[in-house]
């Protein structure tokens, strides 16, 4: 009865797998209008940082 | 190069709501739509806590991967944004998203949804810079304007922080090693500290 009851338990619990893996879906290529800045990116990063250095500051 | 992100130090933000205002007034941004918003935890309890929430601008952005159109991109300073004119309000993005950034305006007699509107980090769209089409859609382009997000640029206590993460990061370190495990709520050094 006992060994029965436990192979009863083990089919059961065998039952509960879930497949753990993940779906990944990547990004499709952006199909949108270019968005163009005046300004290159360092240039911009540069103005953002100092901006940041202005307005950001800790107190 | 920088990659642009918001951090809300829970510490500090006192629920003014006035990030919510800045963005809604700076944008213009109609009824109905938040784009961004304070949340509180166990609010009415002691130890309740409130952090800003909008889009976060993922590094590998969710709403990017599920858009069936691919209307989203990432710009060189790290910023996700969207072309409104190709976006059909499917409302996967809003699924998607673990921070229900994207928002949809509610447009005819039913409310079917119009076209996603999210934070832009202050930067536009893919509209020529300054024009009335990026204002009308996607609201001001401060980042061309060589400014930082409105929202943290005048949140009063600084509990929001809006900048190239490593310089975010390193200012959130120092605030943590100052703090000592301590809240900065209480003590002579918060009224009269330098």
């Amino acid at each position: 009865m006992k060994i029965i009851l436990i192979a009863l338990t083990m089919l059961s619990l065998t039952a509960c797998y879930e497949d753990t893996d993940v779906t990944i879906h990547e990004a499709g290529v952006y199909k949108g209008k270019v968005d163009k800045h005046n300004q290159t990116s360092e240039e911009r990063e540069a103005i953002l940082a100092k901006r940041f250095k202005q307005v950001q500051t800790d107190r | 190069m920088a990659r642009m992100k918001f951090l809300c130090d829970e510490e500090r933000c006192i629920e003014c709501n006035a990030c919510v205002t800045a963005c809604k007034n700076e944008h213009e941004v109609p009824w109905g739509v938040n784009r961004r918003r304070v949340v509180t935890m166990d609010d009415g309890l002691p130890g309740e806590k409130s952090i800003s929430v909008a889009c976060m601008h993922c590094t590998d952005a969710p709403c990017q991967a599920v858009c069936p159109v691919d209307c989203f991109y990432t710009t060189d300073d790290g910023v996700v944004l969207h072309d409104k004119d190709m976006c059909i309000g499917c409302g996967y993005c809003l699924y998607a998203c673990p921070f229900g950034a994207p928002q949809y305006p509610q447009e005819g007699a039913f409310g079917a949804r119009g076209k996603m509107d999210k934070c832009t980090f202050c930067g536009g769209g893919p509209e020529e810079d300054h024009s009335h089409e990026e204002l009308e859609k996607y609201g001001r382009n401060r980042l061309a304007e060589g400014k930082l997000p409105l929202c943290a640029e005048m949140c009063s206590t600084k509990a929001l922080i809006a900048g190239d993460g490593d310089i975010v990061s390193d200012l959130f370190r120092n605030r943590v090693i100052r703090r000592q495990g301590r809240q900065e709520t209480w003590g002579w050094d918060t009224a009269y500290q330098d």
